[in-house]
């Protein structure tokens, strides 16, 4: 055979065969028997990050997955909050799980973008290393410290921190970088502190070289990193929905607060299916202690936002032309105490 | 197709007589596998020097691959990847040999257009991935998308290379023999400058294989590049984040064996006496 014809006949029966097995392995197409059912609309598509301030996402999938057979919505797993964001800009998916400031700054640029409930409340820690001579904030002087994000509220936990210790941000050196590299990095003494969302923070714990400075609920009690946003425009069209997942999300919420066997149910379950973790790291921090990171009480408030916006505009990441009203919309939960848990006692006997 | 190569006998293989030519068949194999060894236990001879608990060794590395294996993912990660690199690799082919051999061929369109490809090659395809999720969602078109990019600028280049390097005695012997614009092409362009040619999609394959992680940092759960970035997330796992490096390298060395087949071609051995 020539050379051309080689080439081509080469080539379509390769990407012939690597387009069909790509299709059956990873997209799970049927090719033959019958078709499954088309779904008459697109599952209502909700983003998330492996972290525990997004717990409730996967765990709501999880319960309406074993309770009645199928999730109403579908959990697309990303891995850092740029990307988070860019696929909520181009679309991609009606709601997400984002950083608070960041949510509050995206409205402020003219986003139409609402927050409609909590994603948590506290879980976030900062971690030196064992053997460092920092043993109060006031060490941090000089050092420099890894926040995730800009936008992040642990940064804007720093410096509220920093504040009320009559120091300011400009006494450290502050870096961002993605939480999943923060472990390794504190453990290379690459950083002299890192901060960020659980599990990565209780794993520096748990592989025995990190030490907690300070948790969330010690310095700025009821913290929120976490909200879960929505477009405005599903907000309009598929209110349902929203609704739909709103309670969902509050429900598990508190199903996962009602008891420690729970928490470590739902350590097993999101951990093998959702974020491909070990199961102990999610044992430790939804255990150690219990109130590391909270699921209840999770309605947004206004004097929560007034605080965040507050620091955020001092702080320079927001002018502080929104506020609560624009960027909050509470009619999603009337009445926050009146939601039941999941009744569902897990998969074990 | 040229013909086939003498076969080694079996003396070569157990080591005794042979001429030098037969004995080079045989360090052919066995010299890149004591340099892979002296490798692997400089590897873990480092590790266990340094202590390291966070580097994995070799073992702990083959392990990571086991288990992968068991779990039914090593197949779907590399079948996904090869997806995309095989799609984002042909459409670059498709554009680039074409739109190559224009510009090389009509001068006002290379003036036109070289500027603009001289620009556009340097961006790195990770600046990219804004764009490319806000164009292409989180579906496979991005990190197709991606892999494009990357090869098509090296593919075009070539291509447009190849006809400005023509010699010009065959296009005079061509208009000698009143060839139509059509059998110009077919008969004499596209076969001078096929050598060229192939020579930039070869570059391209590895430039479109080395892409491919930063193509899969997008929100794709599937891929080689999708393992290393979910290994990082997965607490302690760099026997993963490893594993998946061993695995494109591994892959990335039969592309190049399987392109290699290409030199049998007269045609393409053509091309690199030429050159």
């Amino acid at each position: 055979m020539s050379l051309k014809r080689t080439l081509l006949v080469v080539a379509v029966l390769w990407t012939a065969l690597i387009t069909v097995l790509h299709l059956k392995l990873n997209l799970h197409v049927q090719f033959f028997g019958p078709k499954p059912k088309v779904e008459a609309t697109q599952k209502f598509r909700v983003g998330f990050i492996p972290v525990t301030c997004h717990l409730t996402c996967p765990v709501t999938d999880f319960i309406n997955k074993n309770m009645s057979g199928e999730s109403f919505f579908e959990p697309i797993r990303f891995n850092g909050w740029p990307e988070v964001k860019e696929a909520y800009l181009s679309g991609y998916m009606p709601a997400t799980f984002l950083l608070a400031p960041l949510a509050m700054e995206l409205r402020e640029q003219g986003v139409p973008i609402k927050i409609v409930y909590l994603g948590h409340r506290d879980g976030t820690a900062l971690m030196v290393n064992k053997d460092s001579q920092i043993y109060r904030l006031e060490d941090l002087r000089g050092k420099t410290v890894a926040v995730p994000n800009r936008f992040s509220n642990q940064r804007l936990l720093i410096y509220k921190a920093l504040k009320d210790r009559g120091m300011s941000i400009k006494d450290i050196n502050m870096v961002e970088m993605p939480p999943p590299d923060m472990p390794v990095a504190l453990r290379q003494h690459a950083v002299d502190a890192i901060t960020s969302g659980e599990p990565f923070m209780g794993q520096t714990e748990l592989d025995g070289y990190g030490r907690v400075l300070y948790l969330t609920k010690d310095i700025w009690p009821n913290f929120i990193s976490c909200v879960l946003v929505v477009s405005e425009d599903a907000i309009k069209n598929r209110r349902p929905e929203v609704q739909r997942l709103v309670d969902g999300i509050a429900r598990s919420g508190k199903w996962l607060d009602q008891n420690m066997d729970h928490r470590m149910e739902a350590a097993e379950f999101v951990a093998q299916n959702y974020y491909n973790q070990d199961p102990r790291l999610l044992r430790f921090v939804l255990s150690k202690p219990p109130d590391r990171v909270k699921y209840t009480n999770l309605a947004p408030l206004k004097k929560d936002f007034e605080e965040i916006e507050a620091l955020a505009v001092e702080s320079g990441i927001m002018q502080g032309t929104v506020h609560f009203e624009d960027y909050v919309d509470t009619s999603f939960v009337k009445d926050d105490t009146a939601i039941q848990p999941y009744a569902w006692e897990g998969k074990k006997p | 197709m040229s013909a086939t190569p003498p076969q080694p006998d079996l003396a070569t293989f157990t080591g005794n007589r042979g001429p030098r030519a037969q004995n080079f068949q045989w360090s052919k194999i066995v010299l890149p596998i004591v340099v892979a060894i002296l490798f692997l236990l400089a590897w873990d001879a480092g590790v266990r020097i340094t202590g390291s608990d966070i580097f994995p060794k070799p073992i702990e590395v083959m392990r990571g691959i086991i288990q992968l294996i068991q779990r039914g993912l090593l197949l779907k990660y590399v079948v996904a990847s090869l997806y995309r690199v095989t799609w984002g690799f042909t459409l670059a082919v498709l554009v680039g040999v074409p739109f190559g051999l224009f510009l090389g061929w009509y001068g006002w369109a290379f003036q036109a257009f070289n500027p603009m490809i001289q620009m556009l090659r340097p961006i790195s395809p990770i600046a990219w991935i804004p764009v490319a999720i806000l164009w292409f969602k989180v579906t496979d078109k991005a990190p197709i998308f991606l892999i494009f990019l990357a090869s098509v600028f090296p593919i075009t280049v070539s291509a447009t290379a190849a006809v400005q390097n023509m010699q010009p005695v065959y296009l005079r012997a061509a208009r000698n023999f009143g060839l139509t614009q059509f059998q110009l092409f077919s008969r004499v362009i596209l076969p001078a400058t096929l050598p060229q040619i192939i020579t930039g999609i070869r570059i391209a394959l590895g430039v479109a294989w080395l892409v491919v992680v930063a193509a899969e940092m997008i929100a794709v759960n599937s891929g080689l590049g999708y393992l290393i970035i979910d290994a990082r997330n997965a607490g302690k796992r760099y026997d993963l984040v490893v594993a998946g490096m061993v695995m494109i390298g591994l892959i990335g060395l039969v592309l190049d064996l399987l392109v290699r087949q290409l030199e049998k071609f007269d045609e393409v051995r053509w091309g690199y006496a030429n050159r």
